[in-house]
């Protein structure tokens, strides 16, 4: 900024000066000396004078500039600053997206997030395999582009129309073996003004469910019809008694003998079903000893004879008697092989043949029995779920009553109480092999040791 | 008169065995199967007046056994007691629609079994 003002003095001075110069030759020497005496003065004067100001006007330049430079930094520093905060921000942003990432993925149910617009915000794997889509290239597609599950896409987008928080709904997928029962659940999820802005749909595999309450519900069927057989026989015959329509001697003790066996038949199903029930709860008391599984196959074919006879089947044992190989209950591994040869007796047609054998095989370990039938065979499907409690095989359900209890039992007592194995193999048409391991006497000292 | 016949089909022999001597002993021809298959066989050949059978039989059930004679002319009009230890396997409906005279749950009474014997064949001399 320029002051006009402060080249009047030394303008004003100088013009003295220049007069003053102009006398000298004039040969004024008075008025000369006077005026050069003022003019120095006055430029000494003015010097000082304007060495002060103008420093005061530098100093307030400086400040005003200082002051600029100041704000500036500020400014600058706050940009920094700012920009700081956004990184931050971002990578938190990044983070929070990473976490929800990573927590979808982690869900073991199939889980898709759609936008307002139903098209895939994220997904995690289960889903892709559910729906057959890549992960990678599926973002941001339109849903019916993705999923051909139309059912599910228009649950979603009533779902988003209807503002609800949650829908649920139950979805059958076709497969290729059995059809997948899913329990889907869509929310919806809202903004800041209380608009639906997307969609989560989770679905919940509830295919093993659906086959546990179905087998409960065959079970409860199964067992008031096996339960309410032998009542009906003790209860016919009591009345037959009651009521003097037995009349001789003879046939009063064919009655009496037939309520006592069909009591007993009544107690043991109630026994197997309580025993499952406590093996499963642990409550089971257990008589380990030492014993041989060949004396026990041997008791067992001698008490199944009877049964197989009416068939017309033969039972034959091919045991050799190896004794004290294992140590374990005798009364429950009597069972497992009563359980065993009944099944084999009851699947097979009359005339067949039922074949038993105990062996020691030292290099796995094990004393192994095995009950080989001529019998109907079970279909390969079935062969992994023979053991589950309450399975019956679908196929062979005609040709004898049974609860699905049995080979449960002969599994939870061979391998809950006995460290064992059960194994099955079967061929349709040509008959089944049911078996089972129990370790050797010596390794389970060997492993005690 | 000729005695009254009836087929008595249960997979249980104890079953049959004792709802075939209430019967005999009340004066009824009795003849009898273990399974649906071998019932309606029976039936074929021998023309029973009323037919006892369980329901879930091997092979052939009562339902099936029952559906097989309802839709062979010469044996479509024969009564059927169905004896079953399902309380809820019928319907009402499907009990109308294959006129099944009655359905009793085991365990069952042999008199009352008798007395519905009687009562099936009196209504059906009455058609």
């Amino acid at each position: 900024m320029t002051n006009k003002k402060q080249y009047i003095l030394p303008a004003g001075l100088g013009l003295i000066g220049l007069l003053a110069a102009a006398a000298i030759p004039a040969g004024g020497t008075g008025v000369f000396e006077v005026l050069l005496i003022i003019a120095a003065v006055g430029v000494t004067a003015y010097i000082g004078w304007f060495t002060f100001i103008d420093r005061k006007f530098l100093l307030a330049q400086f400040e005003g500039l200082k002051n600029d430079y100041k704000g500036q930094r500020e400014k600058a520093s706050q940009c920094v600053k700012e920009t700081k905060d956004l990184r931050l921000q971002v990578q938190l942003l990044k983070r929070q997206k990473r976490n929800t990432e990573a927590i979808i993925y982690s869900i073991s149910d199939a889980v898709i997030v759609t936008d307002a617009n139903d098209r895939l915000l994220m997904a995690n794997e289960p889903a892709g395999v559910l729906f057959g889509f890549d992960l990678e290239k599926a973002a941001l597609k339109l849903l019916d582009e993705l999923v051909s599950k139309n059912e599910l896409i228009k649950l979603i987008t009533s779902s988003r129309k209807s503002k609800a928080r949650h829908i649920k709904h139950e979805l059958i997928f076709d497969s290729a073996e059995n059809p997948l029962v899913y329990n889907c659940t869509i929310s919806c999820i809202y903004d800041d003004e209380d608009e639906v802005c997307g969609t989560v749909a989770v679905l919940h595999d509830i295919t093993r469910e659906k086959e546990i309450s179905q087998m409960k519900n065959d079970f409860v069927s199964h067992v008031s019809h096996e339960l309410k057989t032998p009542l009906a026989s003790i209860t016919a015959y009591s009345e037959m008694l009651v009521d003097g329509e037995a009349n001789d001697e003879k046939t009063r003790n064919e009655f009496y003998s037939i309520i006592q066996n069909q009591a007993q038949r009544l107690n043991r199903l109630i026994e197997d079903i309580l025993n499952i029930s406590r093996i499963e709860s642990g409550l089971i008391k257990v008589n380990k000893e030492a014993l041989s599984t060949a004396l026990v196959v041997r008791d067992a074919v001698q008490m199944i004879k009877g049964y197989a006879i009416e068939k017309d089947i033969t039972v034959e044992d091919q045991t050799s008697i190896v004794f004290d190989q294992v140590v374990a209950d005798k009364d429950m591994i009597s069972q497992v092989v009563i359980n065993l040869l009944s099944n084999a007796v009851k699947y097979t047609p009359n005339g067949g043949k039922v074949t038993v054998n105990s062996e020691v095989d030292e290099s796995e370990g094990v004393a192994r029995v095995t009950v080989t039938d001529t019998g109907v065979g079970i279909p390969s499907d079935d062969l992994l779920k023979v053991f589950d409690k309450f399975y019956r095989v679908k196929a062979n359900n005609k040709c004898a009553k049974g609860t699905g209890l049995g080979l449960n039992l002969v599994k939870q007592i061979i391998e809950k109480v006995h460290n064992g194995r059960v194994f099955v193999a079967s061929e349709i048409g040509k008959g089944s092999s049911f078996g089972f391991e129990l370790p050797l006497a010596a390794m389970e000292k060997s492993f005690a040791g | 008169m000729s005695n009254r016949k009836v087929l008595v089909a249960d997979d249980e022999a104890h079953i049959v065995h004792v709802v075939a001597m209430k019967l005999r002993n009340n004066g009824f021809d009795v003849i009898t199967a273990d399974n649906g298959a071998e019932a309606y066989e029976l039936c074929c050949e021998e023309k029973p007046d009323v037919i006892i059978t369980d329901y879930q039989m091997p092979q052939m059930t009562g339902i099936e056994l029952v559906k097989k004679l309802r839709s062979t002319p010469e044996l479509e009009h024969i009564p059927v007691i169905i004896l079953t230890a399902r309380g809820f396997a019928i319907e009402d409906e499907q009990k109308e629609k294959l006129n099944i005279a009655e359905c009793l749950s085991k365990p069952f009474s042999p008199k009352e079994l008798l007395s519905h014997v009687e009562n099936v064949l009196q209504s059906s001399a009455m058609r």
